[in-house]
């Protein structure tokens, strides 16, 4: 027994050696596992491992899924939808692979985050953080294009912004959207050309940039934890560090990696467990261009582009989005060359902490903003919210006609009733004590302000019907409001003749 | 330890296995399934036919509705709209319905607010028969006129304008089933004047004659 035991282990560690030999594997693994790491890096280090850990989650569950989704403009849908309810576990082989991509974001925005805030950027690791700053354009990138193979209308309307968006380069705008879409519209071939950018290109690119990441990453050591007084002098910092890994540091296998694997295990449960619960996202209705009952969103990651760009006075929307994008980028960048020496406690640039601060709050006032959109109609305003009884109790025959018409029109997707129904607009509760009779017939006629004109949607009865309405909005203790010797005598029968 | 590691995987699977995609139906997918009548109520005809004081339109949670209208009307009414504020629901004519599921949607409605019967009951035809404006107008003066005259309490039934919106369907549909959260009684209710309410006849006497009050010659016809 012992015999055959030590025979085997001599086979193996004869087979070992021979392939050592050959090809340096053990020497390359090595310093991969048991570099030294700061001993006081505690738990302030598992961002990075979690973004890795959901990267390869991405991997395999996208191979798993390109082995069923079919890539064609006529089927995409349609697999999807057989994937969720025909394919076995399909449905969570999706919900894995969206909400992992979500994770996979936020880690990288959190790693990132404390990246900076505690000046890891500094010398010798500019380039640890460029790399990153290249992961992360390939990570959104991947879930633009992501979002694209879902082939709902999302992913169509998301496909259209882009696609307007690339049309207002200059000069260069056709050619370059016609190269996003593989034609001048939304096609057949559109679909496989995303297809080729989110499963090869993409994928093949974020492998390199890890690669090149983690070489950069054994070459410079992992960054000590901040102190206050411990400054980064680019010309001995190098020879201070290593002497101090080798005295103080801890090898990264058994020591680091145990804190990575429990938050990794963690995050990997609440995946699991936001997939089981919550489903894969989409797909939403068919990317079919005459569905214009649909409130398109972006996936999270660009909710707050989203609501950006819903926000920019249209004047300066060219400028913006064209330059607004090339200077982040720029500007993240140049952040280690901003400086790259000198003090990394956030105690010691609180002007960086604040930086951080101020973007972490715009990124999530916008998405919030992106999320409820209130620039968006509520596109089933009309037939879903009930005039409230307070407005329907006390009116003529003539006035409710025009409560079912504000309806019908769908005047209620843009404008609230009681808080109920768009913010578009604004709120009627009490808009017969901000327009006259004759400022409200102009006004759903000719529009105006952002509205648009009913006078061809409405007949004269129907106008009449809906200002009849209007004009019992007011509170009991307010008056109408009258322009003085602007004032008609309203129609004989509504509540408003006095 | 194994153990509670299989009970975990089980509880796990039998939570997931099934469970459906948990986005929203959207307009498309209530098109290729079934509907429950209170989702597609809620979305799709709330918004005027509420339940209770809410809402402008007929509220469809009156039990007289449900007696005297008949499925096929109803139908009628939702696959292709009606009068001038209702739009057509059928997918065909640009809704978000099949025919089947308006079907399924009517029956679905009938069961939860009416009362287990067929409708075209109630004791009174459910659609509007020829009438007599001249006995119409003396039914209107007792049984209507003391909160529809003129500029009564409740408003005029004449307004030029209100009868342009209204077709005389319409009209035999506000006095049949009243709006009594509003305080207007059905027609078989007591009324000011009327203790005992209306007879079908005078319901379509008392229509003839709000009708022949139209002022111009383009009366509404649908």
């Amino acid at each position: 027994m012992s015999f055959l035991t030590s025979a085997l282990l001599s086979s193996s560690k004869a087979t070992m050696q021979w392939i050592e030999e050959r090809t340096g594997v053990v020497a390359f693994a090595k310093p991969l596992l048991f570099h030294h790491v700061p001993r006081n890096a505690k738990w302030w280090y598992v961002f990075g491992s979690a973004t890795l850990m959901f990267f390869t989650i991405q991997l395999v569950t996208g191979v798993c899924l390109a082995t069923v989704y079919a890539p064609s403009a006529a089927q995409a849908w349609e697999s999807l939808n057989y994937i969720d309810k025909e394919v076995p576990m399909g449905w969570m082989l999706r919900a894995l692979h969206g909400w992992s991509s979500n994770a996979m974001v936020v880690m990288m925005a959190i790693h990132m985050l404390q990246v900076f805030l505690h000046a890891s950027y500094k010398y010798p690791r500019e380039l640890n953080w460029i790399t990153g700053v290249f992961l992360l354009l390939t990570t959104l990138a991947l879930a633009f294009t992501g979002q694209v193979m879902r082939w709902d209308q999302d992913a169509y309307w998301g496909l259209g912004i882009g696609a307007a968006i690339a049309d207002r380069i200059p000069l260069v705008g056709d050619q370059v959207r016609a190269l996003l879409l593989g034609g001048p519209i939304i096609g057949g071939e559109t679909l496989n050309r995303f297809f080729a950018l989110h499963v090869f290109i993409l994928p093949g690119a974020a492998l390199g940039l890890v690669g090149l990441h983690m070489m950069l990453i054994i070459k410079n050591g992992i960054s000590e934890m901040p102190k206050p007084g411990a400054i980064v002098v680019p010309s001995t910092y190098r020879e201070g560090f290593e002497e101090r890994m080798k005295t103080e540091g801890v090898p990264f296998v058994p020591e680091a990696v145990q804190r990575d694997m429990v938050f990794c295990g963690v995050c990997l449960i609440a995946l699991v467990a936001l997939a089981a619960f919550y489903g894969p996202f989409g797909p939403g209705g068919m990317p079919d261009p005459t569905l214009i009952n649909t409130n398109p969103r972006p996936d999270y990651p660009f909710m707050w582009l989203f609501g950006a760009v819903s926000l920019l006075p249209p004047a300066s929307e060219t400028a913006i989005m064209l330059i607004a994008p090339g200077v982040g980028v720029l500007v993240l960048i140049a952040v280690p060359f901003l400086s790259n020496s000198g003090e990394r406690a956030p105690s010691k640039r609180p002007a960086m902490v604040l930086v951080a601060l101020v973007t972490v709050m715009a990124i999530a006032a916008l998405t919030w903003e992106g999320m409820t959109s209130p620039w968006s109609p509520v596109m089933d305003g009309w037939s879903a919210l009930p005039t409230p009884a307070k407005f329907t109790h006390g009116r003529t025959p003539l006035e409710m006609q025009g409560a079912v018409v504000f309806q019908f029109a769908q005047c209620r997707n843009c404008h609230s009733l009681d808080g109920l129904g768009g913010k578009r607009g604004p709120e009627l509760d009490d808009v017969a004590s901000r327009l006259s009779y004759d400022q409200l017939v102009r006004q759903v006629q000719q529009g105006g302000g952002n509205m648009p004109a009913y006078g061809k949607n409405l007949d004269s009865a129907q106008t009449a019907a809906v200002v009849a309405f209007l004009a019992t909005l007011h509170p009991s203790n307010e008056p109408d409001a009258k322009i003085p010797g602007a004032q008609l005598p309203p129609p004989p029968g509504s509540a408003n003749a006095h | 330890m194994k153990r509670a590691v299989m009970f975990c995987s089980m509880v796990l699977c039998a939570s997931g296995c099934d469970r459906p995609s948990a986005s929203p139906a959207v307009q498309h997918v209530a098109l290729a399934g079934e509907l429950s009548t209170q989702s597609a109520f809620d979305t799709n005809c709330r918004g005027c036919h509420s339940q209770g004081a809410e809402g402008a339109a007929l509220p469809l949670v009156n039990a007289n509705y449900w007696k005297v209208a008949t499925d096929a009307t109803i139908i009628q009414a939702i696959s292709h709209g009606q009068g001038r504020s209702m739009p057509a629901y059928l997918a065909s004519e640009g809704g978000p319905f099949t025919a089947e599921q308006i079907t399924s949607l009517v029956h679905g409605m009938r069961t939860l607010w009416g009362d287990g019967q067929p409708g075209g009951g109630g004791g009174i035809s459910p659609v509007l028969t020829a009438g007599s404006a001249s006995a119409g107008a003396l039914v209107f003066s007792t049984a209507c006129a003391s909160c529809h005259a003129g500029q009564g309490t409740a408003g005029s039934v004449v307004d030029p304008m209100y009868l342009r919106m209204i077709s005389d369907q319409g009209l035999w549909s506000a006095v049949v089933y009243g709006r009594s959260e509003l305080g207007m009684p059905a027609w078989n209710q007591a009324m000011p004047g009327r203790p005992t309410g209306l007879s079908a006849q005078e319901v379509c006497d008392v229509v003839s004659w709000i009708s022949s009050q139209r002022v111009s010659n383009e009366k509404v016809t649908k």
